[in-house]
């Protein structure tokens, strides 16, 4: 079945079953490797995506539930890492193995589309979905506010 | 894996090679014996690799000179290498190592190049940014997950949920007819050989699980078919274990004497004239890795040869498991490392590897076996469950008199090597861990617990269980004597010198100087308000030494837990990165905190209960510790080892905060709130 979006940016369609999971559409069908497989139950936000500006944890959303939508991934950020959150990540060296981190930074950047200057205690609320095991949290939130910082400069 | 090799290895070459810094690229070499041992693992990288890799960037840089000299026709001495190039000052000339490359590439490589001097240095030693961050921020790093290979299957398998299990039968047929399914069949066990130099003898338990193997033509089409498919196992007598009664073994070993794995002084007689005894036993359960990236390995087999791409730690031990469970030369297998997400020494073990390439071989096509996070949280190899029991005594001036620790847990080393090992070779417990050295009767008792379970090395291995235990109970004795933690450990130790013990020497002025440091750096003696309370712990090992006070605030009546901060200080000799140095320490604790605090594995009827993160529970942001300040001790001494240190500490600090700040003593993890509860 033909489910028509467009995807960063620009106008996709994809011929699959409807309920595939739009996190195999784009690394499988797709061939756009950016989003991550963490654990396929929304509980560790390896594959956040954002659809409509909204984070979505793409193993969970089914490739029908966003016809019609705006999704964004990892790839779909920057042309060339500037956006203001990885230009923050890449200042706080933040990556220790980095399979964790595009869903990370898209959880940032939803939250600071939010909350532009976030607390820690938002930070806590808006990236506790997003486990590292290398332990990169603190210069996460630094990250964080340093892009604030920037944002807020811009 | 994100331990910082990838900058901090090319720092070293850099520096005695003289080149531009911000010119250097770094690129993946695939397994080559030409490149010697290429594992990681064990903390080893830069410290094994640090004088090699100094030779190498010198031998360059000395051919270099030579081509240069040879060009201008003047005297080697009078050449000076920097930046990328070649100067001559007497008279102003320069040349790009660029415009000398295949004029050096002629030259012998000198045998015994001279080496810069620490005080020359100009990239080893400065906080270096990662060389690879720009790929892990914007979704072009390649994992192993991310391998696509042309006409590439996906497989999917399920596996005995007892290990050492096998399938009596299932529904192949009905399996075979999903949609995009290509192949159904059963994957038999298969012995892994070495991870790294470890022999394997009789009773060697480490295999790949049997189960039931789905190929398909893409992940989801795989994952769907799977739900399909039922399975009934053959039992095993692993599938009369629990935890509980494992928990019953290692009570009933220690309550007995055990093997001896040391013996100083007399510890029954010194203790029983002790004038103030204290007991205490520690539990550990059992762990799992739980890397971001699930298990994974692409394999094709084809003509008799073996191409694969694996997330791994070990590329050589991926070629030899693959070679063997194939069956073909060594020397036609090739290995493509891929980004690991995350090794902790689960990425040691080649089951991945040699399942994938069982499946291509059997499909006839490049297959990329896929791990579900339920496959790996239930089929890793996991940390073991441990109990320990203590006893102690005090002089009557407080000092300790007479130590003895018992410890009880499945064994790693027989679970690799067989049960030909003696109990010294067995023993998860290490004969030179403080106190012993400096306890004038010490004795140190391990006996291995049976277990079905499969074993691995969990970052930091034994010390990752081992200190918790040993640094709370030297805590407890450090109250018994009613005396400052701190204090009593710098005592313990006594003054700075050296101690040779077989073939190390222990420097124990390098010791008291991590624990003096983060004394300092926390504020040890300034007193903190009620409900909140500072811990210390220090540990030593890979060549280094690392101390560490958390700070934490305690509500009883709550009973919820807040680590306020955790001061880390470590000597890893000369730190090559000092920026890399503080994200290993800071990922450690880190690591090291979700073991505190929240995970355990456990094991009912040979099975592993826990399946994801709902239930096998790991550090989140809002667990974190809002602040880690990390202090290395300045040092030009040879580097130590910088993956594992950091985590030992983590959890008695902590333990022992919460003992400062409640009265109440944690002996087991993960800390429940029932722990900190008053009353």
């Amino acid at each position: 079945m033909a489910t028509s979006f467009t995807l960063n940016g620009k106008p996709q369609t994809v011929d699959v079953s409807p309920d595939m999971p739009l996190l195999w559409v784009l690394r499988d069908t797709l061939n756009m490797t950016g989003t991550k497989f963490g654990c396929g139950m929304a509980l560790c936000g390896a594959c956040t995506v954002h659809v409509n500006g909204e984070v979505a944890r793409s193993c969970i959303t089914a490739i029908s539930s966003v016809a019609g939508k705006k999704v964004t991934t990892i790839e779909g950020l920057s042309a060339d890492g500037s956006h203001p959150v990885q230009q923050a990540w890449m200042e706080e060296d933040v990556p220790q193995c980095g399979y964790c981190q595009s869903g990370q930074i898209m959880s940032a950047v939803a939250l600071l589309s939010k909350k532009p200057k976030p607390t820690d205690a938002d930070i806590d609320d808006a990236m506790s979905g997003n486990i590292c095991r290398c332990g990169t949290y603190q210069r996460i939130r630094k990250a964080i506010h340093r892009a604030a910082g920037m944002q807020s400069k811009a | 894996m994100g331990q910082g090799v990838r900058t901090a290895l090319p720092m070293i070459i850099a520096e005695e090679l003289c080149c531009d810094w911000r010119r250097v690229q770094v690129v993946e070499a695939d397994l080559d014996p030409q490149y010697g041992n290429q594992l990681t693992g064990g903390s080893l990288s830069v410290r094994t690799s640090y004088e090699t890799l100094r030779k190498a960037g010198a031998s360059a840089r000395e051919m270099l000179l030579s081509a240069a000299a040879i060009e201008w026709n003047v005297r080697h001495s009078e050449c000076h290498a920097e930046n990328g190039s070649v100067l001559h000052p007497k008279t102003s000339r320069s040349i790009a190592y660029t415009q000398l490359l295949s004029a050096a590439a002629s030259l012998q490589p000198p045998a015994d190049p001279p080496l810069k001097k620490q005080a020359d240095f100009q990239i080893v030693g400065k906080s270096t940014l990662r060389t690879d961050t720009l790929q892990k921020i914007n979704g072009a790093a390649q994992f192993g997950l991310d391998v696509r290979v042309a006409e590439m299957l996906i497989a999917s398998v399920e596996r005995s949920p007892v290990y050492g299990g096998t399938p009596r039968s299932f529904n192949a047929d009905e399996v075979k007819s999903a949609p995009r399914v290509r192949a159904v069949f059963e994957l038999k066990p298969v012995h892994l050989t070495h991870q790294f130099g470890e022999t394997s003898g009789p009773g060697s338990r480490n295999y790949t699980c049997a189960g039931v193997a789905i190929v398909a033509d893409s992940t989801w089409s795989a994952l769907e078919a799977r739900k399909l498919l039922k399975v009934e196992w053959n039992e095993t007598p692993s599938s009369a274990e629990s935890t509980a009664s494992l928990r019953e073994k290692m009570l009933q070993l220690t309550s007995q004497p055990c093997p001896v794995i040391r013996n100083d002084g007399d510890f029954e007689k010194a203790h029983s004239a002790a004038s103030k005894k204290i007991e205490a036993t520690y539990e550990l359960p059992f762990l799992a890795h739980a890397t971001m990236e699930p298990m994974n390995c692409t394999a094709h087999v084809r003509d008799g040869e073996c191409e694969l791409w694996v997330p791994t730690q070990v590329p050589a031990a991926a070629a030899d498991s693959v070679a063997q469970a194939l069956g073909i030369p060594r020397d036609r297998i090739k290995v493509h490392i891929t980004f690991i997400g995350g090794g902790f020494g689960r990425r040691l073990i080649q089951d991945c590897a040699v399942e994938a390439a069982l499946i291509s071989r059997e499909a006839g096509a490049p297959v990329q076996v896929v791990w579900t996070r339920e496959d790996d949280i239930r089929h890793d190899f996991y940390r073991p469950a441990a109990y320990h029991a203590f006893r102690a005594g005090l002089d009557d001036r407080g000092n300790l008199l007479s130590w003895r620790h018992r410890g009880s847990s499945p064994s790693i080393e027989t679970f690799y090597s067989g049960t030909g090992l003696s109990p010294q070779a067995a023993a998860q417990v290490d004969s030179l861990d403080f106190p012993a050295l400096f306890v004038p009767h010490f004795r140190l008792e391990f006996a291995i617990s049976e277990s079905g379970m499969p074993l691995g090395y969990w970052r930091s291995v034994d010390a990752s269980g081992n200190q918790f235990a040993i640094s709370s109970f030297f805590d407890e004795a450090a109250h018994a004597a009613g005396r400052d933690p701190v204090e009593f450990l710098l005592a313990t130790f006594g003054p700075p010198r050296k101690i040779s013990v077989r073939n190390e020497s222990i420097d124990v002025g390098r010791r008291r100087a991590v624990i003096e440091l983060a004394a300092e750096k926390s504020n040890w003696h300034q007193p903190l308000p009620a409900g909140r309370g500072r811990g210390i712990a220090a540990a030593s090992g890979w060549g280094s030494s690392v101390a560490q006070v958390a700070e934490v605030t305690c509500d009883a009546k709550k009973g919820t837990l807040r680590i306020d901060r955790i001061v880390c200080a470590i000597d890893c000799g000369t730190a090559v990165n000092p920026l890399g140095v503080q994200a290993q320490m800071e990922g450690a604790i880190n690591f090291g905190l979700a073991q505190t605090l929240k995970s355990a594995i456990t094991v009912n009827r040979g099975r592993i209960d826990q399946s994801n993160f709902h239930d096998y529970q790991v550090l989140r942001m809002s667990d974190a510790p809002g602040q880690i300040d990390v202090h290395i001790v300045p040092s030009t001494d040879p580097p130590g080892g910088c993956g594992e240190p950091g985590v030992p500490p983590v959890a008695p600090a902590v333990a022992n905060a919460i003992f400062a700040a409640t009265g109440k003593r944690i002996r087991h993890l993960p800390i429940r709130s029932a722990d900190l509860h008053s009353g």
